[in-house]
């Protein structure tokens, strides 16, 4: 009973988060997709594979003091394009020409998962046009003795997927995110198999870069790392070994939190991640 | 004239008895432990035996296939057994079904393996081209979102690379090769027959039936699957301006004869059940990318018409996953279901997973005394006439 209360919260508050509206934008010849919604500094979201490309509570929360802009990568939602996607490199530049259509030349960019692996990937290679850079349990690097949960492996197994996402697997917010083949319409299983594919693109043969971590030095912005300190998608290690690798970067564990902070500790990571754009300090 | 091929899987016998309880899958990740090399010793040596004796009983050849890191088959390389049996039988065409092409860098191995066999067997090579399985993407860790891309690619490099005189440069959009110039070249010309297995989607169909290669149904599906695919295929070569010959069309379907029905099932179906419940345990994974968004629906929710959702007799003679009987009811079966379906080769095996040699050899014999005579074609039935297909050396 509680747990539906709160996900009729929720949904009310999709609902009633308003701020953002839906462009489509044309890049290297694709319809792309970007919410976008607020007044301030550009800020520069990247979603996870999960594929939160719908406008959401926290987008709205930062649009109160921010100009967020939050494309969909080529795959998902309406975002065409995947057919010339091959690899990371691939990524960056169409992310490099989207920004370029948007006038984006200073401005902080962040993401989680996949998103924040891909905003690094792109501020090693263009370190003067990020003012702040901030990923929340990102991927792109890999140490053996700290595999990731397989993600393709274990599919369709929702229990194990509530456990490694969230920090509590009984929560009514995992249960909202991952829901079983019986609750999900065909609808749902599609947009889910699109995010795996568009996914399996990028990281099935390699799921991290082998030359991210020489490149890591490049980065001249200040950087904040944010991660679930509960993530059993991808270890809090790899939050240390972001920060050992990142000049001027910051680290914030996040407690009674898994992989998706957007979700299970919406108001502190909005707050962390927020604070950190306005900040006037640099390097 | 339908013919006839036997087909085999080498399957692993030996699973624990509480294996389906235990292990989720029979394939990728099922631990390596349960298999003993030395057990596998006796194993490929009584299945090669089993094979090479189609030839002496009457079939026009036998097939073999290609599976990675499973109980399944336990033929990573189907073309290590091919070899052994070119030097083992004489006549009959030995099937490759076949080499899964985006698994193999450069695909010019497969033209260079599959050469090799021809001229070793005297062009009695089958060459069976196929995607791969969904686990085989999680044992080698090959991109499955561009399995399709890269097979027809690979495709059209390999029979370039048999037809046309090497070197000659290859521009692809995954493959570049500055010499393509395979020695040896294949023997039957222009090239040895193709075949490509399906599981029954639409844009394999269309595409086997555009380019004028063989469809071969994959075992294990209803019988009104069957009926759809053939259908499909049939209309899918009226659309492309031509009739498909017989033999485009294959057939998979496991065979068991005994001396009468009762015995035949009592023989029989354990093993059956041995096979369902655990070698096809996990072989439905479907990696992302891998299907058409449109097929992965009635996949994840289990609406399959997939021989792993059956757990009755009833539900396994319903669907035809099986012709099991006696030699009369298999005739007779056969012979029906060979013209309603309007296929020129039958692929049989009966080597269902736990299936003990001699009485795969005694079904075998059997079939081919009793069955194999009658079910042939109206006009040759009562003959044993061979394949029509016979190879270039072994003809003089």
């Amino acid at each position: 009973m509680w747990d539906f209360v709160k996900k009729v919260t929720y949904g009310a508050r999709v609902l009633l988060a308003r701020r953002g509206e839906k462009q489509i934008v044309t890049v290297g010849g694709h319809p792309t997709q970007v919410l976008r919604g607020g007044q301030g500094a550009p800020l520069v979201y990247l979603h996870s594979a999960l594929g939160e490309t719908v406008w959401l509570p926290f987008h709205d929360a930062w649009a109160a003091q921010f100009d967020v802009i939050a494309p969909a990568h080529p795959g998902f939602a309406d975002s065409q394009g995947l057919e010339d996607i091959g690899s990371m490199d691939d990524l960056v530049f169409h992310y490099a020409e989207l920004f370029d259509t948007l006038g984006l030349d200073d401005f902080a960019l962040g993401g989680v998962s996949l998103g924040g692996w891909i905003a690094v990937e792109y501020a090693v290679r263009y370190p003067d046009r990020v003012r702040r850079l901030w990923l929340a349990d990102a991927a792109g690097l890999w140490l053996d003795a700290y595999p990731y949960f397989d993600l393709f492996r274990y599919a369709q197994d929702v229990r194990r997927l509530r456990e490694a996402l969230f920090h509590d697997p009984d929560s009514a917010v995992a249960s909202m995110i991952v829901k079983d083949v019986q609750n999900s319409s065909d609808e749902t299983l599609i947009a889910v198999y699109r995010a795996l594919t568009a996914l399996a693109r990028l990281v099935w043969e390699r799921p991290y870069s082998p030359h991210l971590p020489r490149r890591l030095s490049r980065i001249r912005c200040p950087t904040l790392i944010v991660w679930g300190a509960s993530d059993r998608l991808i270890a809090p290690a790899y939050a240390e070994e972001y920060h050992r690798l990142i000049p001027n970067s910051t680290l914030k564990i996040l407690e009674h939190c898994g992989h998706l902070p957007m979700f299970e500790c919406e108001r502190e990571f909005v707050r962390l991640v927020a604070d950190f754009c306005r900040s006037e300090q640099t390097a | 004239m339908t013919q006839y091929y036997f087909f085999h899987l080498m399957s692993w016998p030996y699973l624990p008895e509480d294996f389906a309880q235990r292990y989720d899958s029979a394939w990728i990740w099922c631990p390596n432990s349960l298999y003993d090399p030395e057990k596998g010793h006796e194993l490929y040596r009584e299945y090669l035996t089993t094979l090479a004796q189609a030839e002496e009983l009457g079939f026009d050849g036998v097939c073999v296939n290609e599976h990675h890191q499973n109980a399944y088959g336990l033929m990573p390389s189907p073309n290590l057994m091919a070899a052994a049996l070119t030097q083992r039988t004489q006549r009959m065409r030995i099937a490759v079904i076949g080499n899964a092409l985006p698994l193999y860098h450069p695909p010019l191995r497969v033209a260079e393996e599959y050469a090799m066999l021809d001229v070793m067997s005297g062009g009695r090579l089958v060459a069976g081209m196929v995607v791969g399985g969904g686990p085989e993407y999680f044992s080698y860790q090959v991109d499955p979102t561009r399995c399709r891309e890269r097979f027809r690619e690979a495709l059209d490099l390999i029979v370039r690379a048999w037809t046309e005189p090497g070197p000659f440069t290859w521009n692809g959009k995954h493959y570049f090769y500055r010499y393509v110039n395979p020695w040896p070249r294949p023997l039957q010309k222009p090239h040895p027959p193709i075949w490509i297995p399906g599981v029954g989607s639409i844009e394999t169909i269309e595409f086997v039936a555009r380019r004028r290669f063989a469809y071969m149904g994959i075992p294990y599906f209803h019988i009104e699957s069957f009926r759809r695919v053939y259908r499909q295929f049939r209309e899918a070569c009226e659309r492309a301006g031509y009739t498909p010959q017989p033999e485009q069309l294959g057939w998979g379907i496991p065979i068991y004869v005994a001396e009468n029905d009762a015995k035949a099932r009592k023989e029989f179906e354990p093993h059956l059940w041995y096979f369902v419940r655990n070698l096809l345990k996990g072989i439905v994974t479907t990696p992302p990318g891998y299907t058409s968004e449109k097929s992965i629906v009635p996949i994840l929710r289990g609406r399959g018409h997939f021989l792993s959702e059956k757990k009755t007799w009833a539900e396994i003679e319903e669907g035809v996953y099986a012709l099991v009987g006696s030699p009369a009811t298999v005739r007779d079966m056969l012979n029906h279901y060979r013209k309603e379906l309007g296929v020129g080769i039958v692929m049989t095996g009966c080597q269902a997973g736990s299936l003990p040699h001699d009485l795969a050899r005694k079904s075998m014999a059997l079939f081919a005394r009793e069955v194999l005579p009658y079910v042939r074609d109206a006009a040759t039935d009562g003959s044993t006439a061979r394949a029509s297909g016979t190879s270039p050396i072994s003809a003089r």
